[in-house]
């Protein structure tokens, strides 16, 4: 006799997997993490390594005292009875924060700040939430606020070697140096691009960073809509903010803003993090505006000269009051055409006015 | 991945090269006394009587309506048994015992054109009613309820899209027989007033545009074309079949008359103009077994046969050691049964048979796949969020009553959450 099962519809399932997304993340980031590697040798193995280690470990020991043990009568039992969920996808999540979180960070930073952010980052970001899918703010650029803060010498106050100033060296330039089109003869636009410059590890390249970005659009593994939205806000808003500053250089101003600084692999590698985005459409565009203007504003007008990790967190913590299902809805409709318009327009013009101190 | 799923793989080519053997050695067939649409039924027959096929043997009671039952072969008599039907619950059977002579009943007799010609509209739906014909593309809905509607019609829809993988039974009928489906056609025209008719396709269906274009050519009297839409899923949802097909938009919840149209399945069609033209009622259907856990075979068989004859008369199942998965239609929304033991009704056109594949849900990881998925524009993720902490309020702003429960939100997740299940049980909630 056969023995039939009992299910409920639809009995067929699309050939994807959560695994299949966390893995094209990571060869998203083989071209990034092969760069830092040729860039910096074995700092950023080391780096690497010590963050992967630390976060996949750490996930694997929170994982497992979140769960509540069977009755055994072997501790080996018990232990292993907490590991019934333990799925592939508890590696390749922890391991894309981590390979993330290791290209955020300077090439010299000690290792004990490794540490200290990465474990901040799963520990406190993510585990704390409830681990994978439950997570709030993004787990790297967590870690990387965490030890920014906790560790500021580290970061901005040695100013011993080229190499270990992060979150944009060129950017630090722009502001205390020489200011901004002299900037250029130290840092070729042509040499950001490449990414021969000082910086953090993985976003000093935007080569690699856009070879990244096209596989994960190919493979539909991140949402083109945050990319392009942020993107274009940056654009213009840097557009705006050359034109009012350096009328003759407005191209290039935007161009140097676009290259330096983690912008690009933030926006390709940690903005597209679906966990911690809108689920609808409209959603994703405002999220992207959201990111992209606060990286623009802190950058033209706060006290750091850099701001992605800020940016995203604060716009993390917005997502569920756009997701709010009270307004949300995957329908474009008029209202949010008026509220985008009308927000880039204000962010334009706060831009224009802001810039230069003049009025 | 994050992005709008439409197209999914329906194993329709592999299914369409194999033959159709038309199954008449049914010893024994059974008749549902009731339904899933009419809870109560009786038989006007004894034990021992002898009927012929287009008989009627007994009526389904509905809330609203009738339904006469009819011998699909000629014998005698026998009596009562459960088996499954089509909604997956056992139901009380009436046997007949086939004498394999096929006689028709004295009441089957042709009509001739001027007859037909002479039917008033009253008369279609009376027709209609009497046959008990019901919608076959698998609601069941009684066919004279939509037709006797008061309603301005201007075009009828004839619905063969027959989105669900799987599914070729009325693929088979266009093929094998497009002038029942384009006189069906007509007919409900003439029965509801319309001027206009319109036959929906998929785009793909190359061989079928031709075919029905060619029959057309008999009847350019009537305005009716072919119109071909999408090869996606669910495009044979009939409010995005007239969309696409008529460009008519239809809020959901609206009757398809308000906005002039009448929506048809193709085989709901060919079973009007076998009850107008040979005063027939539904006596045979295509049905075909699929899936890796059975021999695949097409049948047309009568209504009334036992599937565990066609499964035995196909080979049997593949690998019987295995878990099976049994579902009735198709694999995004059909009937879920864990016997086979099912008698085939008028919308039984496939009996899809898995081995069991145990999936594991992974935590959500907000892709927005089935956000970007769901044709009814919903938000199956924000849904489930709102039904595991019962929130019935949330419930009803994120519009869970829309919810047609396709089966693309389940279908298209990574972490392989059942959300299709989740909705379901959100929308039975909220409406509580």
């Amino acid at each position: 006799m056969m023995q039939a099962v009992k299910q409920t519809s639809p009995y067929i399932r699309k050939d994807v997997s959560t695994k299949r997304m966390m893995t094209d993340v990571l060869i998203a980031l083989m071209p990034v993490v092969i760069f830092s590697i040729y860039r910096f040798g074995w700092d950023a193995v080391v780096r690497i390594l010590v963050s992967l280690v630390v976060m996949i470990g750490l996930e694997a020991i929170a994982f497992g005292m979140m769960q509540k043990p069977k009755k055994a009568d072997k501790w080996f039992e018990r232990l292993k009875s907490r590991y019934e969920k333990y799925t592939i996808n508890n590696i390749t999540a922890p391991a894309v924060s981590a390979v993330i979180f290791a290209m955020i960070i300077p090439s010299k930073l000690p290792i004990y700040a490794v540490i200290m952010g990465a474990a901040f980052g799963i520990l406190v970001a993510k585990m704390l939430f409830g681990g994978l899918g439950s997570n709030i703010f993004n787990i790297a650029a967590a870690g990387r606020i965490f030890i920014g803060l906790a560790l500021t010498d580290m970061f901005t106050g040695k100013y011993v070697g080229v190499d270990m100033i992060a979150g944009g060296t060129a950017l630090t330039a722009i502001r205390t140096g020489a200011g901004f089109p002299y900037t250029l003869n130290s840092y070729p636009l042509l040499d950001m691009f490449l990414g021969n410059i000082p910086g953090s590890m993985g976003e000093i390249s935007a080569l690699a960073i856009l070879l990244g970005m096209v596989y994960l659009l190919i493979r539909r593994s991140a949402d083109f809509r945050v990319i392009v939205s942020s993107l274009v806000t940056f654009v213009v808003l840097m557009l705006i903010a050359g034109f009012k500053l350096y009328p003759d250089q407005a191209f290039s101003y935007m161009l140097f803003h676009v290259l330096s600084g983690g912008i690009l692999f933030g926006v390709v590698f940690m903005i597209t993090d679906p966990v911690t985005s809108p689920v609808t459409k409209p959603g994703r565009w405002i999220y992207g505006l959201l990111v992209a203007s606060l990286v623009v504003i802190i950058r033209l007008f706060g006290a750091y000269p850099e701001g992605v990790a800020f940016a995203l967190l604060f716009s993390n913590m917005f997502v569920p009051l756009i997701d709010y299902p009270q307004w949300a809805t995957n329908k474009f409709k008029p209202g949010f055409f008026i509220g985008y318009g009308v927000a880039f327009v204000a962010l334009a013009l706060i831009v224009y006015f802001g810039v230069g101190g003049a009025v | 991945m994050i992005a709008k799923t439409r197209c999914i793989p329906d194993g329709k080519k592999e299914l369409k090269k194999l033959p159709t053997e038309h199954y008449t050695e049914a010893k024994y067939l059974y008749y549902p006394v009731t339904s899933a649409r009419c809870p109560e039924g009786e038989t006007c027959v004894r034990g021992g009587q002898f009927v012929k096929i287009g008989e009627v043997i007994g009526t389904r009671k509905g809330a609203f309506f009738e339904q006469p039952m009819h011998a699909t072969v000629s014998g005698e008599v026998l009596g009562n048994e459960k088996h499954i039907d089509q909604s997956g619950k056992m139901v009380d059977c009436l046997i007949v015992k086939n004498d394999f002579k096929y006689e028709l009943h004295e009441s089957i007799q042709d009509r001739t054109d001027a007859e037909i010609d002479a039917l008033t509209k009253d008369d279609f739906v009376e027709i209609v009613k009497e046959a008990g014909l019901v919608g076959l593309g698998g609601s069941a809905f009684p066919s004279y309820i939509k037709l006797s509607t008061k309603d301005q019609i201007d075009v009828v829809l004839a619905n063969g899209v027959e989105c669900e993988p799987n599914l070729i039974s009325d693929y088979g009928l266009m093929m094998t027989n497009p002038r029942a489906v384009i006189e069906g056609l007509i007919f409900a025209m003439k029965a509801s007033g319309a001027k206009k008719g319109v036959i929906a396709i998929k785009k793909k269906y190359k061989e079928i545009h031709e075919r029905l274009e060619f029959c057309l050519h008999e009847f350019s009297q009537y305005d009716i074309k072919v119109q071909s839409v999408g090869n996606f899923y669910p495009q044979g949802w009939e409010l995005m079949t007239i969309k696409n097909a008529l460009g008519i938009k239809i809020p959901q919840g609206e009757l398809l008359s308000k906005y002039g149209v009448l929506n048809f399945n193709v085989s709901t069609l060919a079973s009007i103009y076998a009850a107008v033209r040979h005063r027939l009622p539904v006596l045979e259907r295509y049905i075909s077994l699929s899936g890796n856990g059975i021999h695949n075979k097409n049948f047309r068989a009568r209504i009334g046969t036992l599937m565990t004859e066609l499964i035995a008369s196909a080979g049997g199942y593949k690998e019987p050691e295995k878990p099976k998965v049994l579902i009735l239609g198709g694999p995004m929304m059909g009937v879920n049964v864990t016997s086979d033991d099912i008698v085939m009704t008028h919308t039984t056109t496939s009996l899809i048979v898995q081995n069991d594949e145990t999936l594991i849900e992974e935590p959500c990881v907000h892709c927005a796949s089935c956000v970007y998925s769901c044709p009814v524009e919903i938000q199956p993720v924000q849904i489930m969020n709102a039904y595991k902490v019962r929130d019935k309020d949330m419930l009803k702003k994120l519009e869970v009553n829309k919810c047609i429960e396709c089966g693309l939100c389940s279908f298209v997740c990574p972490s392989k959450i059942h959300l299709t299940e989740h909705m379901r049980k959100a929308k039975s909630f909220a409406s509580k």
